[in-house]
């Protein structure tokens, strides 16, 4: 047999032993219910309509089986994921000691590792009649290989934790979540496809800002929401500190930001557009700008901040299902509009004395995502982000703007009522504008390529 | 050609026994499964179903050896929430009924969410399990008269219908469902079958609302040891029983109802 035959053959063995016997399901859920994990996941870990019905009911399928004295003995809540594999990391305009050859001092960096993206160990349920809960635990990723998304590689955490009472006074509009849980985002962060390139607008930041909220990550505080039966109409205001401040305001809440989110999904009856769902979202925070100092007036006191400054964020969202509501191609968009107070940008001062003014961006995504069988997902995601008014003069116009493509194919290998493993296949480019860099030289450009083993338990 | 009058006779005669054939077969036929649309529910099936009912449809799919009770197995036919006479398939109204509103006390979940045009093709998809789809045409519906007053006469009547049928034979005397025929209680398939508790749950299987519970008294619960007594109660004893039965519910955490309310 020549070589060619070889590689037939041996791609048709891999074939043979890759295909899926069996649909699947969610570790902890499909423990509990039995149900495949594609009645809840679009294709895992994305959420379907009955997925999000089903959190939003708050981890219930209200046929008398979901509370714990229901369960047997040996029923635990508990999962996790993590994927493993290869990723490749090429950045362009890395700076390094100039050079005759290399006058300019910038380089092309290549890395190719071997490693695992990160892990999940989460445990999800009821607690009572009303009561549910989730615990997320990441331990620490020192070794992790990857560098996939913000926070990767840190230390231990309770990425998540909360208990929620639904249908409080016994309407499914109100319901409530207490401990650090996700914002509801227009697509939601924690359940994307993506290994590689993050919602960026979800994390951006205005250049010289004081603001550390990122929608995209887990926030402490108290989340009312509510949705329609099944949720076809849904509302969320999240108030929360905001996270990563050392330092917090002398408020009933310090350093407050409230995220709010709408969205309303109608069938269309269609059979090519089969879906509409818009939506609207948005933040708004406050940050202290002064605080009182310590006996020797040097350092600020923790919890003496006043002189509140704002910012806020508004955005619009829609989203699209076409040819099939079981498996459907989906269209994802949504774009958000930013501004920081200018009391909030280096202080409030350039560094020529002058103040500063606010800063004012605009981003967005568009997702397009086709799951053909319950075993297949193919992606495609561009972002944009771009300024348009630096808060300070110290920052040329195009700093921090943000450009990014990808591609992803996940093939789901294994879906069983127990576990998950999906082939993931990742290829992305994004760019920063950076300052600095000779005239002529583009902004750095980051290609990652990630082939990876997503499995979950 | 003339025709003569013996043979107007002949052929009035073969008319009318024509016509007499065709008025007094009144055998309702099969409705032909819609092809198209059950390709359609395959899709749905395969994403929803396969995990509990199994590829083919018999029950047996790779997680119903957890489950209590087990999955339907539609290669037989046989549906147990329908408003058709017992031992009849049900209409379509049935089965998306059944869809939508889920199994209380079973992990079978409401499916209203996937929208009505995906339950109608899982549905009919689902016909093509069995044979019988093909064979039988769907029973007649039963007329529910219109309820009459829930008052104490007419639940004082419908006690007397629960013991004259000897319904607390299986419900037990309580209708807590610890009759002391439960050890024998099978379905068709040879698992046990409780009978329903009717003091811990409102949630009952084929519905929650009066009308439900007068349907399952009149068509049964097929596949189970719940008789259809659609022939040997009368529809104002039915309308009875449902107003005795109610009385049977307990608050939780009564001491007729202590940790059953989950």
């Amino acid at each position: 047999m020549g070589s060619r035959g070889s590689l037939v053959a041996v791609l048709v063995a891999l074939g043979a032993v890759l295909l899926p016997t069996s649909a699947g399901a969610i570790p902890a859920f499909a423990r509990k219910y039995g149900v495949a994990c594609s009645v809840c996941h679009t294709n895992w870990p994305r959420l379907n309509r009955f997925g999000i019905e089903f959190r939003d009911n708050g981890y219930r399928m209200n046929r008398e089986r979901d509370n714990p004295v229901t369960q047997p003995g040996t029923y635990w809540p508990l999962a996790f994921r993590t994927t493993v594999g290869y990723q490749y990391l090429a950045q362009t305009d890395v700076p390094v000691q100039p050079t005759a050859s290399n006058p300019n001092g910038l380089t092309t960096t290549q890395t190719g590792t071997f490693g695992f993206a990160g892990l999940d160990i989460l445990t999800a349920g009821t607690l009572g009649e009303q009561i549910n809960f989730l615990v997320v635990y990441t331990p620490s990723l020192a070794g992790a290989g990857f560098q996939t998304s913000p926070g990767a590689i840190e230390d231990s955490d309770l990425e998540s934790a909360w208990v929620g009472f639904t249908r409080l006074f016994g309407t499914p509009f109100l319901n409530v979540r207490v401990g650090k849980a996700s914002p509801d985002l227009p697509v939601d962060e924690h359940r994307t496809y993506w290994l590689t390139v993050p919602h960026q607008i979800y994390f951006f930041q205005a250049q010289g800002t004081a603001v550390t909220y990122s929608p995209g990550d887990n926030q402490a505080g108290v989340e009312v929401y509510g949705h329609s039966e099944l949720s076809n109409f849904r509302y969320s205001v999240q108030l929360a500190n905001e996270g990563g401040q050392p330092l917090f305001s002398a408020n009933w809440v310090s350093n407050p930001v409230l995220w709010g989110h709408v969205q309303y999904f109608h069938l269309t009856g269609n059979d090519f557009l089969v879906s509409i769902e818009p939506g609207v979202f948005g933040a708004a925070g406050w940050q202290a700008t002064r605080y009182l100092n310590d006996p020797t007036g040097t350092a600020p006191v923790s919890g003496t901040g006043y002189s509140m400054q704002n910012y806020y964020r508004i955005g619009g969202e829609l989203h699209f299902q076409f040819l099939s509501a079981v498996n459907p191609l989906t269209l994802d968009g949504a774009v958000m509009f930013g501004s920081d107070s200018s009391a909030l940008i280096n202080g409030g001062f350039n560094s020529d004395g002058t103040p500063t003014q606010s800063a004012q961006w605009m981003g967005g995504f568009a997702e397009l995502t086709w799951t053909p069988s319950p075993f297949l997902t193919l992606g495609f995601m561009y972002q944009r982000i771009a300024t348009l008014q630096q808060g300070s003069t110290d920052f040329s116009h195009a700093i921090g703007d943000y450009d990014s493509w990808g591609l992803l194919v996940r093939y789901y290998i294994e879906l069983t009522s127990r576990a998950g493993v999906a082939l993931h296949a990742e290829f992305s480019q994004a760019a920063t504008t950076t300052g600095g860099l000779p005239s002529g030289v583009g902004p750095p450009q980051g290609t990652t390529l990630l082939l990876g083993i997503d499995f979950a338990y | 050609m003339t025709l003569h009058r013996p043979q107007i006779a002949a052929l009035l005669g073969i008319a009318g026994l024509a016509l007499l054939t065709g008025a007094t077969d009144t055998t309702p036929k099969p409705v032909p499964i819609d092809q198209a649309l059950a390709r359609k529910g395959e899709a749905v099936y395969t994403r929803n179903c396969v995990s509990c009912h199994g590829e083919l449809g018999d029950g047996r799919g790779y997680s119903a050896q957890w489950l209590e009770p087990r999955p339907r197995d539609f290669t037989s036919g046989v549906f147990k929430c329908r408003s058709t006479p017992s031992g009849t398939l049900p209409v379509n109204e049935d089965l998306l009924r059944t869809l939508n509103v889920g199994f209380f006390h079973t992990y079978m979940p409401p499916w209203a969410v996937l929208g009505e045009p995906s339950l109608r093709a899982v549905i009919e998809y689902i016909k093509t399990f069995s044979p019988k789809w093909k064979e039988e045409a769907p029973g007649t519906p039963i007329v529910i008269p219109p309820e009459p007053a829930d008052d104490e006469a007419s639940r004082k009547r419908g006690a007397l219908v629960w013991k004259n049928n000897q319904c607390e034979k299986c419900h037990g005397p309580n209708g807590k469902g610890d009759g002391p025929a439960v050890p024998t209680l099978r379905d068709d398939w040879g698992f046990p079958d409780p009978p329903f508790n009717f003091v811990a749950s409102p949630n009952r299987k084929c519905g929650n609302t009066n009308a439900d519970l007068y349907r399952t008294f009149m068509t049964g619960v097929n596949g189970s040891p719940m008789p259809s007594f659609g022939d040997s109660i009368s529809p104002q004893e039915a309308w009875d029983l449902v107003h005795y039965i109610l009385t049977l519910r307990q608050p939780a955490g009564s001491e007729y109802n202590i940790a059953v309310h989950y």
